[in-house]
């Protein structure tokens, strides 16, 4: 017993650090990319004003630039708003659109791009009519996270650049989907990975969202085929998608409610039940 | 209590810093400095050991609080503040740690305070990074972040201490 007790007199320091070292790693190996978006909305409550008012410093001078994007997409929306005006049935188009999906602006309050599990912290949270799964959209409209967790002022987005991030994506205009990821590399590539033999695939060609995960509007710009090869069975192609959204210039976001989006996966849900 | 004080604002400085400034650089996606590490390294070189373990545990769950990490953190936190009692006497020798001191070029001279330092430096990285890309693939971009991480933690860490070491205390 002496023994014992002289040991551990002489050893707590070891013991302590292998016990905490034990809990850390035991924590963090059970973590997933929902543990961490919880655990940053929580601490946002705390830190989220000043991160904010820390990144509206930098958000100003970059101000010039945001303007001019802005512009230019105006301009194409104003493009698209003529070309349905010579449509004869407008008004279906348009109030279908309305109500399948709501808008709402949001300032990026912190975001990272040099980690693995990347987020966007945003400056709207349940208060504001956020909630989990809404897509998040750079201001052009290209597709850039979605949220995962709310506290009452703010929100967390995983982003497009997260390693667990996946969504499903094809070439414009092309009916044969594929699923993209983020591999951890370069932060201005993504890849997208067994999109069919038969996808109409080349350099160049826009890559969009389908619609089918419901986070993400379809047809929603992610980026442009890099290169792209057919798997070793193949059956798949594997591209390379250069991102049309900057992550590193990332102040504004337009955050996307699917309003219809909890009806529809509890009607999927109640039909898998009953087939499965 | 002049000790004790100066450490809660270093302990204040470092995590704000790497807060609201460090972890919002989206310059590149493989710099990625972890300054908050200069509490930990500059407490003095004679403070007990469960006292610097102790406040590395506290700033490794301060910064994987603040940060998402959910014991990343934590976990390369502590190695470092465990190691740090032997390091430095590999470095600086026993007696002369006994001594104490806050560490610096001024203290420790300059070859064994470089090495501290980027010993220190190296073991944090390599468990921070070697953890957090443990499923990614691009072992050879995996290895560029770390070396550039830790080669501007080293850079950002050393003005951080030469900014919070006392100009009176060679000691």
């Amino acid at each position: 017993m002496y023994r014992l007790l002289e040991f551990i007199r002489r050893s707590y320091v070891t013991l302590l650090f292998v016990v905490f070292e034990v809990i850390a790693i035991g924590i963090y190996a059970r973590s997933t990319y929902y543990t961490q978006a919880t655990l940053l909305a929580r601490a946002n409550a705390l830190t989220g004003g000043l991160a904010g008012a820390i990144t509206d410093v930098g958000g100003y001078f970059s101000l010039a630039r945001e303007n001019r994007a802005l512009t230019a997409h105006v301009a194409e929306l104003e493009q698209r708003l003529a070309y349905y005006g010579g449509l004869v049935d407008t008004t279906a188009v348009i109030d279908i659109a309305e109500l399948q999906y709501e808008f709402m602006p949001a300032r990026v309050v912190s975001s990272t791009i040099n980690r693995t599990h990347n987020f966007i912290t945003l400056n709207k949270g349940l208060r504001d009519g956020v909630m989990s799964d809404m897509a998040v959209l750079s201001p052009s409209g290209e597709a850039v996270g979605y949220i995962l967790d709310c506290s009452e002022r703010y929100s967390v987005a995983i982003s497009v650049l997260n390693t667990s991030f996946r969504t499903g994506c094809k070439i414009k205009g092309d009916g044969y989907s594929g699923s993209l990821e983020w591999d951890g590399g370069s932060t201005y590539e993504v890849t997208m990975r067994e999109l069919s033999k038969y996808a109409k695939i080349e350099i160049g060609a826009e890559v969009v969202t389908t619609g089918v995960s419901h986070y993400f509007p379809s047809d929603m710009l992610i980026g442009w085929v890099e290169s792209y090869e057919l798997d070793e069975s193949k059956t798949y192609y594997n591209a390379k998608v250069r991102l049309a959204a900057d992550f590193s210039n990332l102040h504004n976001v337009v955050l996307v409610k699917y309003i219809d989006r909890s009806e529809v996966v509890e009607l999927e849900r109640s039909a898998k039940s009953k087939v499965y | 209590m002049y000790r004790a004080g100066y450490y809660i604002l270093l302990f204040a400085v470092a995590a704000l810093l790497q807060i609201f400034f460090f972890n919002s650089l989206s310059l590149w996606s493989c710099f990625a400095p972890m300054v908050y590490m200069a509490f930990v390294l500059m407490l003095p070189l004679n403070a007990p050991s469960i006292a610097v373990l102790l406040s590395g545990l506290a700033m490794g769950v301060v910064m994987d609080f603040t940060m998402g990490t959910a014991g990343l953190n934590t976990i390369a936190t502590l190695a470092v503040a465990y190691m740090r009692r032997p390091v430095l006497n590999l470095v600086l020798g026993a007696e002369v740690v006994r001594d104490g001191g806050i560490p610096s070029v001024q203290r420790m001279g300059s070859r064994p305070f470089w090495q501290y330092l980027i010993i220190m430096e190296v073991l944090h990285g390599v468990l921070f990074f070697g953890f957090e890309a443990f499923t990614t693939s691009y072992l050879w971009y995996q290895f560029l972040r770390l070396t550039v991480s830790t080669l501007a933690s080293i850079l950002f860490v050393w003005l951080l201490m030469l900014l919070f070491t006392p100009k009176h205390s060679s000691r």
